[in-house]
């Protein structure tokens, strides 16, 4: 009698295990894009509509006499990257949301309606995180240029802004596909999103993780003093300040303020090459990205074993080090948020068609980036860069104050450029982080900071009303 | 129009099959033979309704005419069956009757939407297949020296194994070499061996008298457990190996056997895993990672578990409505995958119902076995519950990711010759205990009536104690 009470108990088990599959597990699993399962919805539901955290629908269908479906996006280019297309295969958030898109939870008397007259019921809406004001001056800003920009809310990791050019229009994915079959679509990119899949080096930028380390190595940090001579030869390589300014005496806050190469090649000397290393992995670098979406790694690759010769670059954000706009937004966001890193994400809440609310996302905590002092060091060294540094002639002025960091990245041996900038508006209580890359700076003479200010100012103009 | 009266046939079939189940259990629990009888015929009546409003979706949905004709012959044969069976073997158990045929017409309804020429042909199998077997418990009332050839059942048990490793006969499948294919025809020795493995032990057992009958025993057994590891069947080794501890267990009613059973168990698949870490055991180490990520495997080992995921996550508790899901792209939803098939298009609830009807049929295999008096036929019966529980675990468990996937068919419902003819085995031979032990106490009544008839005429007042009826089920 045994055997046979501890037989059924094993079965209760499996009973209760597949009720807690149902309940718990299975919402993620279905949503998984490889459930080929989600298309045979679409046979009885509309696909939902995307919609902006404001209201603005961004993504919808409709559904002609003979049944069938077409897609339509209001904005064309302006949210191709947000929500991706749908056709050959899915994208952005046709593909990440697909799932909610075509299940449909209109009440039960629309249901039996349309089953009777054999219409196909409405699925339901994606809100998205972002905000159609941010996305639009982001997406004018960046004008003609090539880049990406991404904007986050650094206490929930909600992405305000996520534009990347060039672009497509998902309305015609039928030209915009024969484009790519032709010869000089062929080498097109106007499918990467480059605010997430984008590697570029990050030049000056990545003077935070550089600035981090010394700290963590140094505790008299603040007694560091550098003279600038505008250029030197250091760890045999030849280094240069921007434009070979000679930026003279200089504390670590001005070295970062000016951006100095020379002051941090000379603190690349002193660091250990593996707790570099190791920082700048614990900053996400070489690992993944707790984001949902596509995206690449970022790459970093000093340790233990390098060559002092390729320090002096790494240092300074040159080198083989490679990032892309979203991770970049992440340290920032980390830093505004006082070392504490929130997960970023796109979906904001499921709506039914009469806008009942099915499925709220929360704001979810990733972890500890840095400590909150670490974090506060960074965030006073920041406000420097555009109170009297480098940003300065952006921000100085405006309403509100801002933390960030510049950067000039040369990609090639011709002086050839990207701009790029990364930072967060009001440094007492952060509300927005940006980060902004903007090709070839050197030809279009757009500047990531230029682009970011706007950005700042449409988000005052909202929120306070200028 | 079609899609409403598909729609209602789904809801409608959720609510009969959890009255089904329902019933399962009340009949176990009432001594009422006026009571249970009913319940039996509602039962039935519950098992066609479903089974009708299954094929009418199943027409509406797929347009056939050939699915009607299915349909009716399925019927007469069902009904046929339940009639003529017990009306011959009186003492038989209706309630395993009723749950064997559920279980059948449950495969062929699943296997008409998968693949209807499958499911004819298993429609054709499990008939033949019900009518063979049919005289199982006949042949057991008859012949009554079955326990005598204990021995003779270890060496054909062992024969029966060792045919797949004949080169030309033997077939490798999924990784283990467990079949026979003779001119296209293909068995699973194992699911014949696993029969004669329980009469053998029961047979060597029954006359275990001493620590070295058991011993030798103990040996024997181990050689079919050795040879089905070495076949790389891992899921019939357990079942085999659960199987001889719990009759063990069942003889002696010493603990130590559990015990020490379980723990030598673990000791052999250490040993095991760690002799042939490379070459043996690899493709198990591929299924145990593939189940602790399938998502992550998903293009290699994790790619059936994951669908049969997706499949039960997507059809949901009321699952998608025959036809209506994507059942076919399960791999091997025909067999071993049959339950995530079923959940998918019927729904979850389906599924759980399924899980507590087979819990019942457990449930009363072990009743046959309590209540039989004879060791021989009671260490069968338990066998066998044994047998047919821990397969059914190791099915469900391994699709719904609560163990690891071990490839062993759902009894009855899954496709496949080897497998239906030996569950149907099983069900026949517990059935034959039944009677065996049902016509003993009535026998025994018979007696004790005589007895106490005369005892009352000479006048000694004796309560009527002794007329309870005797409980059939």
């Amino acid at each position: 009698m045994v055997i046979a009470y501890s037989m059924v108990a094993v079965f209760l088990c499996l009973f209760g295990y597949i009720i807690y599959f149902m309940q718990f597990k299975s919402e993620t699993v279905i949503a998984n894009s490889r459930n080929v399962r989600q298309d045979s919805f679409a046979d009885t539901v509309e696909r939902g509509d995307i919609i902006t955290s404001d209201g603005i629908v961004i993504a919808t269908s409709s559904t002609d006499e003979n049944g069938n479906t077409n897609r339509s996006y209001p904005y064309s280019n302006m949210f191709a990257h947000v929500t991706g297309y749908e056709g050959y295969g899915k994208s952005g958030l046709e593909l990440q949301a697909n799932f909610y898109m075509l299940r449909s939870h209109v009440n039960i008397f629309e249901r039996v309606y349309n089953e009777l007259a054999e219409q196909k019921n409405r699925g339901d809406n994606v809100v998205t995180t972002i905000n159609f004001d941010l996305q639009k001056t982001a997406y004018e800003a960046l004008g003609s240029c090539k880049g990406a920009v991404i904007a986050i809310e650094p206490s929930t990791g909600k992405i305000r802004a996520m534009v990347s050019k060039p672009d497509f229009d998902p309305n015609n994915i039928d030209a915009v596909w024969e484009y790519l079959q032709t010869e000089e679509g062929a080498s097109s990119t106007i499918l990467l999103n480059r605010a997430t899949q984008g590697l570029y080096a990050p030049g000056s930028t990545f003077k935070v993780v550089t600035l981090l380390e010394y700290i963590r190595e140094n505790s008299d940090y603040e007694e560091y003093t550098y003279s600038c001579q505008g250029q030197d030869i250091i760890s045999h390589v030849n280094i240069h300040c921007y434009d070979s300014t000679a930026h003279g005496n200089e504390t670590l806050q001005d070295s970062l303020a000016y951006s100095c190469n020379l002051s941090f090649a000379n603190i690349g000397t002193t660091l250990n090459y593996a707790n570099y290393r190791n920082t700048a992995n614990k900053m996400l670098f070489n690992s993944a990205l707790p984001y949902e979406g596509v995206y690449n790694q970022s790459v970093f690759e000093i340790d233990s074993s390098s060559k002092e010769e390729e320090l002096p670059q790494t240092v300074i954000g040159q080198g083989n080090t490679r990032i892309t706009p979203l991770h970049n937004a992440l340290i920032a966001a980390s830093i505004a948020n006082g070392g504490v890193l929130m997960k970023p994400y796109l979906i904001e809440r499921i709506e039914n068609d009469d806008g009942a609310k099915i499925k709220e996302i929360k704001a979810k905590t990733y972890g500890e980036l840095m400590t909150s002092k670490e974090a506060e060091i960074l965030n006073t060294y920041m406000q420097a860069v555009c109170d009297y540094g480098t940003a300065a002639r952006y921000f100085s002025g405006s309403a509100y104050d801002v933390a960030g960091k510049t950067g000039t990245a040369e990609y090639d041996n011709e002086g050839n450029c990207n701009s790029w900038f990364i930072g967060f508006c009001d440094t007492e209580n952060p509300d927005l982080v940006v980060s902004v890359v903007v090709e070839d700076s050197n030809i279009n003479g757009v500047s990531a900071t230029s682009v970011a200010k706007q950005i700042f100012d449409t988000y005052y103009n909202i929120n306070y009303g200028q | 129009m079609v899609n409403l009266i598909c729609e209602v046939s789904k809801y409608l079939c959720l609510v009969f099959m959890v009255l089904y189940t329902f019933k399962c259990f009340q009949i176990m629990m009432t001594k009422d033979e006026e009571k249970q009888n009913k319940r039996l015929n509602s039962q039935i009546v519950f098992v066609f309704i479903m089974h009708f409003l299954c094929y009418l979706t199943l027409y509406l949905r797929l347009d056939d005419m050939k699915i009607l004709v299915f349909y009716g012959v399925q019927i007469f044969f069902a009904v046929f069956y339940m009639v003529v069976f017990h009306s011959i073997y009186k003492e038989s158990s209706r309630l395993l009757t009723n749950n064997m045929s559920f279980l059948l017409l449950i495969g062929y309804i699943i296997l008409t939407r998968l693949d209807f020429n499958l499911a004819v042909k298993q429609f054709v199998l499990a008939t033949i297949g019900v009518i063979i077997t049919s005289f199982i418990p006949l042949i057991m009332l008859k012949w009554k020296k079955l326990k005598d050839y204990g021995v003779a059942f270890g060496i054909i048990g062992l024969c029966f194994l060792v045919t797949v490793f004949i080169p030309g006969l033997g077939i490798e499948k999924y990784g283990s070499r467990n079949w026979i294919g003779i001119k296209g025809f293909t068995l699973q020795p194992m699911e014949f061996v696993k029969i004669i493995f329980v009469f053998f032990v029961a047979s060597m057992l029954v006359k275990a008298y001493s620590l070295k009958d058991i011993l030798v025993n103990a040996i024997i057994s181990a050689a079919f457990m050795g040879l089905l590891v070495l076949e790389k069947d891992l899921g019939a080794a357990v079942i085999f190996y659960i199987t001889y501890i719990c009759m063990l267990y069942l003889a002696t009613s010493r603990p130590i056997f559990i015990v020490g059973g379980i723990s030598l168990g673990g000791v052999g698949v250490l040993m095991c895993y760690l002799l042939f870490k490379n070459s043996l055991f690899a493709h198990v180490l591929v299924r145990i990672e593939a189940w602790k990520n399938p998502f992550k495997y998903i293009d290699t080992g994790g790619y059936q578990v994951s669908q049969s995921l997706f499949a039960l996550g997507t059809g949901g508790y009321l699952g998608s409505g025959l036809t209506m899901g994507r059942a076919n792209t399960i791999p091997v939803s025909e067999s071993d995958f049959i339950f995530s098939a079923i959940c998918e298009e019927m729904g979850v609830i389906f599924g759980l119902a399924l899980i507590l009807v087979i819990v019942s049929i457990f449930l009363s295999f072990i009743n046959v076995a309590m209540k039989c008096r004879k060791p021989f036929y009671k260490y069968i019966a338990f066998g066998f519950s044994v047998i047919y529980i821990i397969q059914s675990l190791l099915n469900i468990g391994g699709v719904t990711k609560f163990i690891p996937s071990t490839g062993v068919t759902l009894p009855l419902v899954s496709y496949g010759v080897s497998s239906v003819l030996s569950t149907l085995t099983i069900f026949l031979v517990v059935q034959g205990v039944c009677i065996i032990s049902n016509k003993e106490a009535i026998s025994n009544e018979k007696h004790k009536s005589r007895a106490q008839a005369k005892l009352a005429q000479s006048g000694a007042g004796v309560s009527a104690e002794g007329k309870r009826k005797n409980r059939k089920q």
